[in-house]
Parts: structure tokens; sequence; C-alpha cells
């Protein structure tokens, strides 16, 4: 039982992880008007 | 303004520069942040943005009309600006690999000023660099 949930999540792992990585990372904005 | 931005979901952290006339906004790893609002949050505090930027990692994808995207997340993607370096991306789409660009996302239309952003159409992202790929 406990091997099937080990592979269970190392399949899960393998499918999820590339895509946890995908995200902005940074945002930089040049603004005008300021004061 | 500094407020305004940090009060948004998956907004970590903001620095503006006065000197510079730039605003950093650092993301949380949530996902939430949604760069079209921030942009719309910048007009309201009673400033343009001239130009955005934003460094991203994510995979290439093919839209429905055969465009590139960069997929950031599952249910979010920009549509990329063609552009040479864009092409050169070209072969990743569809595959795990994923790549981390940084590309402007908006710069404000030359002659016109103080127009609010609200665009319901998504941003073009013109990539300016190709900073890593991951297999």
């Amino acid at each position: 039982m406990s091997i099937k949930r080990i592979a269970l999540a190392l399949f899960l792992g393998c499918v999820l992880a590339p895509m946890s990585q995908a995200q902005i990372k940074h945002i930089e904005m040049r603004l005008e008007g300021m004061t | 303004m500094k407020q305004s931005l940090g009060r948004q979901s998956g907004v970590q952290k903001v620095e503006v520069s006065l000197l510079n006339g730039t605003a950093d906004v650092t993301p949380k790893e949530d996902g939430q942040i949604d760069p079209v609002k921030l942009l719309g949050v910048a007009y309201d505090s009673g400033v343009t943005v001239a130009e955005m930027d934003m460094t991203a990692e994510g995979k290439i994808v093919k839209d429905a009309s055969g465009n590139l995207a960069l997929q950031v997340e599952p249910n979010r993607s920009f549509e990329l600006a063609p552009n040479e370096l864009s092409s050169g991306l070209e072969s990743l789409a569809g595959t795990q690999t994923t790549v981390t660009v940084r590309g402007q996302l908006y710069k404000e239309p030359a002659g016109k000023k103080k127009k609010k952003v609200d665009t319901p159409v998504p941003l073009k992202l013109l990539i300016l660099e190709v900073e890593k790929k991951n297999r």
C-alpha cells in the first residue's frame, strides 16, 4: 500500500513540478507623472 | 501608489523610486499577480505607466490561432510579439522545456497621455532577452 502511495507521489511530483516553476518573477514599471 | 500596488493580490513587495521614476514589483509565488490590473492601479493613483517589463518563467505554447505564447500558469499565458528571439523559441512550443525570459509587456502608445489601460485584449510580450532554458 505504501509503495503505491510513494509511486503516486513520485508520479505527481514529476508531472506538477515543471508547471510549479512557471511564474512571473519580476515586474518593472517605468512611470511618468510621479511627484 | 506603493500602497495601492502592494494591496493587489499576488504582490509580495513594491519598491518605488522617485529618482528613477520606476516601480519594481516582486510577485508572490501564488501566481495571482495580474500585470493588467497593476497598470490600472497605477493609472488610478495618478501616474502614467510609460513601459512595463516582466521577467517570467514558463512554457512556450501555441494558442488556437497558432500564435506563440508564454504560459506562466495553467490558465494564464501571454502572446509573444513576433521578433527574432520569439522565433528562436518556436521549436520549444508544446514541449516541457521551460524558459525564463525578460520582455516588454506594455509600452505607452506614442502621442497618447493619461489614458486608462483597461484593455480586454491580452498584452503581447516582446521578448528582449532569453535568460534561461530548462529541459
